[in-house]
């Protein structure tokens, strides 16, 4: 099929893209050269008075994998209020609000105009789990991160000191259950969890069986993903998550790393949970301040700010004993689960309010992240689905990093300690169009090296978004309805080459491919890692080791990317 | 008049029940272990039957075989579940979805009347005349011998992944590793299967083509207002797939067999959330294992050996290094292994969490005895759970089928999530079919819900008291039914299965089961597991690749390809 988009405003960063009027030639699912197609049979898109931008990448939310369906499981109500119908031979139908079914998800990201979302967590055992999930999900493309930090074979290379062994470990598992970059998540805290403990642990405890600590842990995977050359540095939930004072074991994290390689080698992810100063609840403050001045001054690290949405939302992550904390505080529904020689989960359902001190401090620590870090290239746009807030919200967000007006409306409402508190209400930065472009297109597909998202040049795949905003006519500063309302509902959304949703509606069902890597080289030590692998994992598994790797033909549209291990 | 006595009902697998389902549902073993009922030595001798014996319910009435048990249990008769006890259990299920298979009053008296074989249990409760077709010779190839390693046995929950089988000819002629139940079903997976599709003619089987039976199965479901597409446990996810893409196409009711298990369970987590961990997890480090209402011994042979009681962990190297306490109504094989067994009155589980929960916190306990068991006891156990470094709870249908239900698992998940803030506990549903647990979690990507989700409206929804299989059946709500490696008619109360008999009723199935046996068109396919590969997740979610270890009889497809078929041919019907 080739698709003309005509006329429209389009904005690009990556090609230095900023709003100019451009025709945008797609052929075979990639972006072609006007030349190369038969404007005589290609369909044509009318996109004049529009915005055209490369379809939204998430690098970040929880899409798929046992916890988010343990999360499903768990909250009957969210499904009962929220539902898609089924259309004959159009879309399938599904139901859920902040844990949304496999095919709400695909059509609402779809809807919106993203057309990449990445499930950032999951444990490896139960990764086959994970990719079935994405496999179900229509339309985005998808790759999900597995979890390493606890996992035994890892810790056990770390305490050695082995950076080869473990990079060749780590080159093995990525393959063996298809996964595309190393997530850590409070490091070292699903060991304790195994017997109830792991809250609060800091950056330099230490962590059995191998008495290991969390920054040693940190500082060789972030080595070995650059042995590795991954085309996503490590993805990382920093310890001491949800506590108060806690922006400072972030700057430490941080810091841990800055000598190793060059560019970008940590990304600190929905960083707002991690930003907190104050030492309690009640002293609660904004850490936001030193680590944007961190951010800006540094350049190896990137992140993403995890909004909080006002309302419900579902909390889940690896933190285990964060989530149990959680509970102690709701004391409503809480799930738990530990994976063998690997990971932890916890889940807890929690609603957000604008009157509550800590609730709209958090609120604030997230946007004033993203307007306080100078370089839109550095800080990335998630609520850390469905933790700060359902995905289907991120058209607000986009509102408040592009308009003054829409967070005064909101801080108007909110707790008037917090609000004394929070810088945000002293900060006059407006994101412009280009910059939220920058933020949830460009600057995610580039730091999760995916060289064929986030921009619209001659051989990047054809995934497009139209919007309804003529932005010589919108003021998104004032505004700021007109956005939202935009962002909502794409007027159209070009997935590989396909128009699968037009005027804000689903028009077709396709399905993406899952990323994940492949590394080439190291393959005397990988044999060595192998071999040792066998060794344990019957005392350590309660599967074999060839129930553990994932074929390459049991997902549904494998695609992966080929890396080169260095020395 | 003859001696009688009045009882209390349960059923429940066994092992004997479990291999006979592999082997045939029409064989003698099938019959000798499941048309009985056990009952207590004293209460046997005090019935002193020369013969058999009639079991009376409020809902029927039906002969057995009594067996005089190895195990104390007075008051207490057991019936293997199968198409016997589904004479005499509780259809009821008090909006759950879930029929009281466990805590009936019964009287029992003996009686000169033979006991049934199957093929005249169903004409007789039924009114159905059973003509099983020829069953076909096994297939056999040329290709020598070879040994196959790491199969997962797609018979239970257990899912163990360390099967070696052995292929000559074509065929499994040997497997190491298995249990009983899992030699039961590699070694007879040959046994009583279904030659060709069939279709009912003049009350017997007439073989048709492939595509015929597509079609009548898919006109069928076409012309059906509100179909139900119920079972789903015993094959893939790849299957179950297809069949909710087939509901959500013909507005009808997908259910898997959880509403027959872990319907409840499913329905505690709505309320609380699950406490859990992988079997590794456990197997590595739990010192204290506690069974409640479930006997593994039976029901999972190698759960024990592998993942439990017995197996050796990481940190907890044995069975000496572990506390093992049973709670059951009766002395189980599990039970005698134990180091404490404490016997709950039938139906008094929520009583007995309930005080445990109340002895956790300190709080005093004025009733001398709760559910039978006393005070000191309770408080006993209260200590062991909180002084344990790793504590699980394996929980079975004794707890879910039982008075109470989903609140006896709603309080058995706030037990446990009350026993974290003294120390590590965990617990896990002991699930019964291989890929149940799959079949839950598949529908709840998909749908939003775990099982018996209704498509009537053109989306997912969900109230198992209406939309459950057992009680659409029950209630008589379905007027067609597409059965997949489920055997309903063998495990529904009586009333859901005289519902099924009056709808036209198609079943996808490798072997003649009950349900096969009654229904109108059968479609033989391949065993998931055996024959053809899939995806199964084991009862403590971890999922697991099942194994192709030898090709599928000649012109029988896999459980896939059929359902894509009739998906295929009802999109063309309605024009898609």
């Amino acid at each position: 099929m080739e698709i003309l988009v005509r006329n429209g405003f389009v904005f690009d960063p990556l090609n230095n893209v900023n709003g100019e009027v451009l025709d945008i030639a797609i052929k075979n699912g990639k972006i072609v050269d006007s030349s190369e197609i038969n404007i005589s049979k290609a369909k044509i898109i009318d996109a004049s008075g529009k915005t055209v931008m490369p379809g939204g990448v998430d690098i970040h939310s929880h899409i798929a994998g046992p916890k988010v369906n343990t999360g499903r499981l768990m909250r009957p109500e969210d499904h009962y209020v929220s539902f898609m119908k089924f259309i004959p031979g159009v879309r399938r139908s599904g139901t859920g609000k902040t844990t949304p079914s496999t095919g709400i998800i695909g059509y609402k990201y779809a809807r919106m105009g993203w057309t990449t979302v990445i499930e950032p967590a999951t444990p490896p055992l139960e990764t086959r789990h994970t990719h079935e999930e994405l496999d179900d999900i229509p339309i985005i493309d998808k790759a999900c991160f597995p979890l390493l930090d606890t996992n035994w074979f890892v810790m056990k290379y770390v305490s050695e000191k082995d950076y080869g062994k473990c990079a060749a470990y780590v080159a093995w598992i990525l393959e063996a259950i298809k996964g595309y970059a190393i997530k850590i998540v409070d490091p070292g805290c699903a060991e304790l969890w195994s017997y109830g403990r792991g809250y609060n642990i800091n950056i330099d405890d230490q962590i059995p069986p191998y008495n290991v600590t969390p920054r040693e842990i940190v500082r060789t995977l972030c080595k070995v993903s650059k042995i590795l050359n991954l085309p996503h540095t490590i993805h990382i939930h920093c310890n001491r998550l949800g506590i108060p004072g806690n922006y400072e074991t972030t700057l430490e994290t941080m810091k841990s790393v800055a000598d190793i390689g060059d560019g970008v080698n940590m990304h600190v992810t929905h960083c707002q949970f991690n930003a907190y100063a104050g030492e309690s609840w009640p002293t609660l403050e904004s850490g936001s301040e030193s680590i944007a001045k961190y951010v800006n001054k540094r350049r190896h690290v990137t992140l993403d700010i995890g909004q909080i949405i006002f309302g419900g939302a579902t909390t889940m992550t690896a933190d285990a004993s964060f989530e149990f904390a959680l509970y102690h505080m709701y004391r409503g529904k809480w799930s738990s689960k530990d994976v063998e020689a690997e990971s932890a989960s916890g889940i807890v359902p929690v609603k957000y309010k604008k009157k509550s001190l800590v609730n709209a401090l958090q609120w604030c620590i997230g946007l004033e992240l993203a307007l306080l870090i100078e370089n839109p290239w550095k800080v990335l746009l998630t609520t850390d689905h469905p933790n700060g807030g359902p995905f289907t919200r991120y058209p607000w967000v986009i509102s408040w990093v592009m308009s003054r007006k829409a967070r005064e409306e909101v801080l108007k409402n909110i707790n008037k300690k917090a609000y004394r508190r929070a810088i945000l209400p002293s900060i006059d930065r407006e994101y412009s169009l280009y910059d939220v472009v920058v933020m949830t297109r460009a600057a995610p597909a580039k730091l999760a090296g995916l060289n064929s998202k986030g921009h619209l040049g001659v051989g990047a795949d054809a995934d497009v978004a139209i919007y309804n905003i003529n932005p010589r006519e919108i003021n998104p500063s004032r505004d700021y309805d007109k956005i939202i309302k935009a962002f909502r509902h794409a007027y159209c959304t070009i997935k590989n080459g396909e128009i699968v949703v037009l005027n804000g509606e689903v028009v077709k069902t396709i399905y993406g491919k899952t990323f994940y890597v492949k590394v080439e080289g190291m393959d005397e030590l990988k044999n060595k890692v192998k071999s040792e692998v066998m060794e344990r994992f019957k005392e350590w598994y309660s599967v074999d080791v060839r129930s553990y790797e994932i074929a390459d033909y049991e997902l549904r549209n494998p695609y992966p990317v080929m890396v080169k291990a260095s020395g | 008049m003859s001696q009688s006595l009045t009882i209390t009902l349960i059923t429940g697998r066994t092992l004997d029940q479990g291999r006979g389902r592999e082997e045939g549902k029409f064989t003698d073993l099938f019959y000798r272990s499941t048309a009985i009922v056990e009952l207590d030595p004293d209460d046997f001798v005090r019935l002193n039957p020369k013969g058999n014996v009639k079991v009376k319910t409020d809902y029927g009435e039906v002969v057995v075989q009594p067996i005089q048990s190895s195990m104390r249990h007075p008051g207490i008769a057991f019936i293997p579940m199968g198409p016997w006890a589904n004479i005499v259990i509780d259809p009821n299920t008090r909006g759950s979805g879930m029929p009281t298979f466990k805590g009936v009053k019964a009287t029992i008296e003996a009686t000169s009347e033979p006991v049934l074989k199957l093929d005249d249990l169903i004409l007789r409760y039924y009114g159905r005349e059973v003509k099983i077709p020829p069953v076909p010779d096994p297939p056999s190839s040329s290709i020598g011998e070879r040994v196959v390693e790491a199969v997962p046995c797609p018979y239970c929950g257990c899912l163990c992944d360390d099967i070696i089988a052995t292929v000559r000819d074509g065929k499994i002629v040997s497997v190491k590793g298995g249990c009983a139940l899992s030699n039961s079903k590699f070694l007879h997976y040959n046994d009583g299967r279904i030659a060709a599709p069939m279709m009912r003619v003049n009350g017997g089987f007439k073989p048709i083509s492939l595509e015929e039976a597509v079609r009548k199965a898919s006109e069928i479901l076409v012309n059906s207002k509100y179909p139900l597409l119920y079972g789903w446990s015993n094959t893939s996810i790849q299957a179950l797939r297809v069949g909710i893409e087939l509901t959500e196409l013909l507005g009808g009711v997908i259910d898997n067999t959880t509403a027959t298990c872990h319907g409840p369970t499913v329905q505690g987590i709505h309320y609380t959330g699950t406490i859990t961990s992988t079997l590794g997890q456990m197997r590595n480090r739990a010192d204290l294992m506690i069974f409640w209402g479930c006997n593994p011994l039976n029901a999972h042979p190698k759960h024990a050996s592998r993942y439990s009681a017995t197996a050796r962990g990481v940190y907890v190297k044995s069975r000496r290094e572990r506390k093992i306490v049973v709670v059951d109504v009766r002395e189980t094989a599990t039970s005698r292994m134990a180091d404490l067994f404490i016997k709950v009155e039938p139906g008094k589980d929520y009583e007995l969490i309930t005080a445990l929960r109340m002895a956790l916190q300190d709080y005093d306990i004025e009733q001398d005895f709760v559910a039978g068991v006393s005070r000191e006891k309770v408080y006993e156990l209260a200590d062991i759970m909180r002084t344990a470094k790793f504590g699980v709870l394996f929980f079975g249908l004794g707890v879910t089928m039982s008075e109470g239900k989903e609140r006896n698992i709603e309080e058995v998940e706030k037990l446990v999530q009350d026993l974290n803030l003294w120390t590590k506990f965990v617990l896990l549903a002991m699930r019964g079919h291989f890929n149940v647990t799959g079949a839950n979690a598949a529908t709840l990507w998909i749908t939003g819900y775990p099982y018996a989700v209704d498509f009537s409206r053109g989306f997912p929804r969900y109230n198992p008291s209406i939309t459950s299989g057992t009680e659409l059946l029950i209630n008589g709500d379905v007027d067609a039914a597409l059965i997949v490696a489920s055997d309903p008619a063998a495990h529904f109360p009586r009333k859901a299965v005289e519902s099924l008999l009056r709808i036209p009723t198609i079943v996808v199935d490798p072997k003649w089961s009950v349900t096969a046996s009654i229904a109108d068109i059968v479609i033989p396919c391949a065993y998931a597991g055996i024959e053809c590969e899939g995806t199964a997740y084991r009862m403590d979610g971890v999922p697991l690749r099942l194994r192709k270890i030898v090709d599928p009889p000649v012109g029988i497809v896999s459980d896939v390809d059929v359902l894509n078929m009739i998906l295929n041919e009802v999109k063309r019907i309605v024009g898609g």
